[in-house]
């Protein structure tokens, strides 16, 4: 089987829709459960390894944000984790149960005046990993979306949506 | 060779070669581990040299890099110096996108690091450059 194999377009596209809907506790190794059943999931689907690897990372940021910063890693607190794939599409919405915040008070990492700060870079990583990354009004929600590349990319993994 | 829980080290010329047993740093107790390990080799070897050879990760998240960065400004503040190799495209992309290549000297293998850190010790090499 070829690893990058694409599914046939006579494929039913509702059928092939694959869905997740878990409210996990601020507990990371939760997280990292929910993550590890999507990851299987694109693997079997054949997504290519650099989409894997920047849905995979750009998970771990927004689940790591929802529980360290939003939750405040308060065991008391829960995430609701929606996770949504079609043969061409990667959906996910996190919600924590935070107060939220303003995604454009965080300065910019690259900045040369803050590279020596630690903090700021999982979103920037979002949103360069993904199409899209839409924060919620009140901030304790995010959505991604990632359309899936028409072609398997040669050499490198380039992030589809560079700063 | 010295054998931590999540790192390797061996001594060569004065400088600790790391090596991650981790392909993947993101779970929040093995990054404090790894962190824990690299700031008590740095604290052994204070003026000495760090190489973080990281053939074998593939993947981390921004929570351990935020621990890299911390480490190294301490390592740079006690007159040490930290040198990156052997990082996987997919890795290195996200040292790119994020500007750090800036803030870390970053090689394409451990030989050339090796050699950045002679390069830095000897004036007469370093008038050459």
């Amino acid at each position: 089987m070829t690893k990058n194999r694409r599914r046939n377009d006579s494929d039913d596209s509702a059928a092939a829709t694959w869905r997740i809907d878990k409210r996990i506790s601020s507990d990371p190794q939760e997280g990292v459960a929910v993550i590890r059943e999507l990851l299987s999931h694109l693997q079997r689907e054949n997504w290519n390894e650099c989409e894997i690897f920047g849905i995979h990372l750009s998970m771990e940021e927004a689940v790591a944000n929802a529980i360290c910063h939003g939750n405040a890693r308060d065991r008391e607190k829960s995430i609701r984790i929606r996770l949504e794939t079609s043969p061409d599409t990667f959906y996910a919405k996190i919600t924590d149960e935070g107060g939220g915040f303003d995604p454009q008070s965080i300065p910019d990492p690259t900045a040369v005046e803050n590279l020596e700060r630690p903090c700021g870079r999982g979103l920037m990583l979002m949103r360069c990993y993904m199409d899209n990354v839409a924060y919620s009004p009140s901030g304790n929600s995010v959505e991604l979306h990632k359309k899936r590349s028409p072609t398997p990319p040669s050499g490198n993994c380039e992030p589809g949506n560079p700063p | 060779m010295r054998k931590f829980d999540s790192i390797v080290v061996e001594n060569q010329d004065g400088i600790s070669v790391i090596h991650f047993v981790d392909d993947k740093i993101m779970d929040t107790k093995r990054i404090q581990l790894v962190n824990d390990e690299l700031n008590s080799v740095a604290e052994e070897n204070k003026t000495g040299g760090l190489l973080l050879n990281m053939e074998n990760v593939r993947f981390l998240s921004s929570a351990a890099i935020n621990k890299l960065i911390v480490l190294d400004k301490r390592v740079k503040s006690i007159g040490g110096q930290i040198r990156l190799s052997n990082l996987r495209p997919e890795v290195r992309d996200v040292f790119s996108i994020t500007n750090l290549d800036r803030l870390f000297s970053i090689f394409d293998n451990s030989t050339e690091a090796m050699k950045s850190f002679a390069t830095r010790k000897s004036p007469k090499s370093r008038d050459q450059e």
